[in-house]
């Protein structure tokens, strides 16, 4: 097997998610263009560039919620239709968005569930069991919650918290691919770190991350691969063995 | 104190609170003027639970469609519409009263419906579209009845479902109780009911989850107009006539019934219970003013009032 592989060291494995020369235009407004994007399976890869370089965009469109304008999109080589988040679901997408995506004047067990709701007859909610699991996975699996029971308010919650709650969301439901949008942006650097260490514990159960972030130095620690974008374009794709954080910056900062 | 603490924080606790001390303050004085404040004469609220009914059954709907964001001003127009059109069918076309029933319940429906598609079709505030249908539709029952009351006395069972009691309990309050516990079910405990929080509290965030906020809103939209048919069905049978000029302004008194109990006019936020110790509260403060003797005039002086008394209220406890 090991001598296999060596004979053959340029094929790389079929990427999870593929996108081939991808454009998106809002109205008169190019926000993508041309862009070829790859996450690989069990990867965390740091998507990079400066305000308005199409970081959110590109997000937007791999869990589904904005259509491309031209190009083409893979999952494991198979062209796939991201139309809806449903289908990004179906693909084991999930989405932690910049401005997190909870409903503040719902319950923290509710919005785990929301959209995915365990029902029994007549699609009456399962009150008890998605308590406890909303419970279980708020304990064991994300450390930075401090949440005392499942039927707090989002409302009262601190960043962290919101972003323990969303991460639960992600966690409990068994995704392959998770995308974070900027979330990191309303943390103590206590929280921080929670989360990144947490992206990192995800990988080693095979989980790939997509991590958008302005902080290069967090980008560094965390991620294998790094993609800069400028102006809806990739300046850089780089592997974590062929740059160092000195060369990142001056890439990130001359965009 | 522990019960007062856990009020509080229920999102129906300070209504409750409210409606409970009105009743203490009101029995209180019953008992200490008999003869001027007659409040516990058991006449009187056996007729205030009927009369409540039809505002309870039509607010419930308000409610939920409040939740999930949205306005119906047209469900008192529907309140005298549908029963309406189900008396000309048995006066009129000899068809039974059962039957009649049901295509009531199906105008208030269709009602709802058109409301929904043109507000989430056309993407214009559902204050607007329903206002439209508000007057359309009265404009229609007026023209076409030429002002004329409709008269229905079903008889019979039906006349028993409606107006019959089981012991002390009046059919009127039976429906209104039947119809707060369904709804109560379906907001609090059913997936349905999380998506309407969901869309009414942020629609951008359940749009991102995968909440299909078009189909919940219009659920909400034909559940309101199906329930202020329903109000107005259990009316017609209680009063034995329909008026084309019955319900107006009640969609104003359903919506006050449910900001006074503690639903958010921006959405997302309420509950159900409120909704219905918030028609209470209308109906005492109404009650009150009767046995006081003042002209009716002044319960919309005071309705007024409690609107605004209550939303500011709801603004300052939620800030904290
Ligand atoms: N819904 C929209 N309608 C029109 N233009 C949009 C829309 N969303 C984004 N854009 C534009 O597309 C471009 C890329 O925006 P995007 O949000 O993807 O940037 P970003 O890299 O995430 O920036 P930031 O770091 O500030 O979050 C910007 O010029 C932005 O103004
Ligand atoms: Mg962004």
């Amino acid at each position: 097997m090991a001598v296999e592989r060596s004979e053959q060291p340029e094929a790389a494995p079929v990427p999870l998610i593929e996108l081939r020369q991808v454009t998106k235009d809002y109205g008169p407004i190019r926000a993508l263009c041309k862009v070829d994007f790859q996450i690989r399976e069990g990867e965390v890869l740091a998507l990079l560039g400066d305000n308005g370089a199409g970081k959110s965009t590109l997000i937007k469109i791999l869990s589904g919620i904005v259509p491309i304008t031209t190009g083409e999109i893979r999952y494991r080589g198979e062209p796939v239709q991201l139309r809806s988040r449903q289908d990004s679901t179906n693909l084991g997408i999930e989405t932690i968005y910049q401005d997190i995506a909870l409903v503040d004047d719902m319950d923290v067990m509710r919005n785990i569930f929301l959209g995915r709701e365990e029902t029994g007859r007549f699609g009456l909610m399962r009150i008890g069991s998605m308590r406890r699991k909303a419970m279980e996975v708020l304990e064991h699996t994300v450390g930075i919650s401090g949440i005392k029971s499942p039927e707090q308010m989002v409302r009262g919650l601190s960043g962290g918290q919101k972003q323990a709650v969303a991460l639960a969301r992600a966690v409990y439901f068994k995704n392959k691919i998770l995308l974070f949008d900027e979330p990191t942006s309303a943390l103590s650097v206590r929280e921080t770190n929670k989360t990144l260490e947490y992206i990192l514990e995800l990988k080693h159960e095979g989980v790939s991350s997509v991590l958008v972030t302005h902080n290069i130095y967090h980008a560094y620690k965390t991620a294998d691969r790094f993609v800069v974008l400028s102006h809806g374009r990739v300046l850089l794709e780089a592997d974590k063995a062929d740059t160092d954080i000195e060369g990142l910056t001056r890439v990130v900062v001359n965009t | 104190m522990q019960l007062l603490s856990t009020l509080r924080r229920s999102p129906a606790g300070n209504i409750i609170i409210v409606f409970v001390v009105a009743q203490i303050a009101c029995v209180v004085f019953g008992l200490l003027f008999p003869q001027t404040f007659p409040y516990l004469q058991a006449r009187s609220i056996g007729a205030l639970l009927v009369a409540v009914s039809p505002l309870t059954i039509m607010a419930a709907g308000v409610g939920v469609l409040m939740i999930s964001g949205e306005f119906d001003l047209s469900v008192g127009s529907t309140f005298a519409l549908a029963p309406y059109v189900m008396a000309l069918l048995v006066n009129n076309w000899g068809i039974p009263a059962p039957a009649a029933i049901a295509a009531a319940l199906a105008v208030g429906a269709g009602i709802g419906a058109i409301n929904g598609v043109i507000t989430l079709n056309a993407r214009i505030p559902s204050f607007i579209a329903t206002l439209g249908a508000m007057m359309f539709w009265r404009g229609i029952l007026l023209a076409l009845s030429q002002g004329a009351s409709q008269s229905f006395r079903p008889g019979g069972w039906i006349q028993a479902l409606f107006t019959g009691a089981i012991g002390p309990l009046q059919a009127q309050f039976g429906w209104a109780l039947v119809v707060v516990a369904g709804v109560y079910v379906l907001v609090h405990y059913h997936r349905l009911g999380n998506h309407i929080f969901a869309v009414g509290g942020n629609l951008q965030s359940a749009v991102a989850i995968g909440v299909k906020p078009y189909r919940v809103k219009l659920f909400c939209f034909v559940l309101v107009g199906l329930l202020a048919a329903f109000a107005g069905v259990v009316d017609a049978v209680e009063s034995s006539s329909i008026s084309p000029k019955q319900g107006q302004t009640m969609e104003l008194l359903a919506i006050a019934a449910c900001v006074v109990g503690g639903i958010s006019l921006t959405g997302g936020v309420g509950s159900i219970i409120g909704v219905l110790f918030g028609t209470g509260l209308l109906f005492t403060i109404q009650t009150v003013l009767f046995l006081l003797r003042a002209p009716g005039e002044y319960l919309d002086a005071f309705v007024g009032l409690l609107i605004v008394v209550a939303v500011v209220f709801n603004r300052v406890t939620r800030k904290e």
